[in-house]
C-alpha cells in the first residue's frame, strides 16, 4: 500500500501517535485523502524555493479539511529570517527553529540529533514543538 | 494521531520528525515513524544506525517487486518490515509502489 492509503487503513487512539516522513515535495498530499490526518507540519527554510513548495503544502493541507498546519521555520538565523516566513504563511501558526551547527554534525556522524546534542537549540525547539502537538497527560 | 511531515527535499523535514518521535515516545505514546521519502533514511536520524536503515530499505524494495495483492497491512508492515528505534519507536519504511505521476 501506499503511505497514504496505509494512513487511511488504520484509526489510532488518543495514546497512539504516527509521524509521517513524507516524500519530498507535494506528491503525497496530493493524494491525501480527506482528513486522513490530523496535524501536517511544514518544514521550511528561509529560501525562495523552499517557501514556495512549503505555500503549496500549506494549501493542499488546508484544501483537504486537515485538523492543523504548523509551519516549522528551519535554519532561522536572524530575526528577518523568521519575518520572511511569518509573512509567507499569513494566519498560520510558525514554529522557529534556529540554524544549528549540531544537526549538520549528527547528519555527518549519522546518529539521532537527540541523542547528540539534546541540550542544542534545534533539538530544544523541535522537543518543544512536539511537546505542544500532543494533549498533555493531565 | 497521525501526524504528516511535508516539505522541500533538503528543508529538515527528516530532522523534525526524528526529535517528534522521539519526544513523543518519551512522553508515553505508542509511536510509529513511517519513512514514506524516495530516499529514505529516518532511521538514522532516529537512532538506529545506518545499516539497519540499510537492512529496512533494502527489505522494504525485495517487497515492492512481488505482487500488489501481496502488499502488507498496517501490522504485518510494523512487525515483519519494522525496526525498534530508540524509546520505543517503531519504525517502517513505506516506499511508493505505484507511480500515478504521469511519465
Amino acid at each position: 500500500m501506499s503511505p497514504e492509503q496505509l494512513l487511511g487503513s488504520v484509526e489510532f487512539t488518543s495514546d497512539e501517535v504516527v509521524v509521517a516522513d513524507f516524500e519530498a515535495g507535494v506528491g503525497t498530499l496530493t493524494r491525501l485523502e480527506e482528513q486522513r490526518v490530523d496535524t501536517v507540519l511544514v518544514v521550511v527554510e528561509p529560501t525562495p524555493k523552499s517557501l514556495e513548495v512549503g505555500q503549496r503544502a500549506t494549501q493542499l493541507a488546508k484544501d483537504r479539511l486537515v485538523g492543523r498546519v504548523v509551519v516549522v521555520a528551519n535554519r532561522i538565523r536572524t530575526e528577518a529570517d523568521l519575518e520572511t516566513v511569518r509573512a509567507a504563511f499569513p494566519g498560520v501558526e510558525v514554529v522557529a527553529v534556529p540554524d544549528d551547527p549540531k544537526i549538520v554534525e549528527a547528519d555527518r556522524k549519522g546518529v539521532a540529533p537527540i541523542d547528540l546534542a539534546p541540550d542544542a537549540p534545534a533539538v530544544v525547539a523541535l522537543v518543544g514543538l512536539a511537546r505542544g502537538l500532543v494533549p498533555s497527560p493531565n | 494521531m497521525k501526524l504528516a511531515v511535508v516539505g522541500k527535499g533538503g528543508s529538515g523535514k527528516t530532522t523534525t520528525s526524528s526529535v517528534i518521535a522521539r519526544t513523543l515516545a518519551r512522553s508515553g505514546k505508542a509511536v510509529v515513524a513511517l519513512d514514506c521519502d524516495s530516499n529514505p533514511n529516518l532511521g538514522i536520524s532516529l537512532g538506529v544506525g545506518d545499516a539497519e536503515t540499510e537492512r529496512l530499505v533494502s527489505m522494504r524494495e525485495s517487497l515492492d517487486e512481488g505482487d500488489e495483492e501481496h502488499a502488507p497491512t498496517w501490522e504485518t508492515l510494523l512487525s515483519r518490515y519494522g525496526s525498534d528505534a530508540p524509546d520505543g519507536v517503531r519504525l517502517a519504511v513505506v516506499s511508493r509502489i505505484e507511480n500515478p505521476d504521469p511519465g
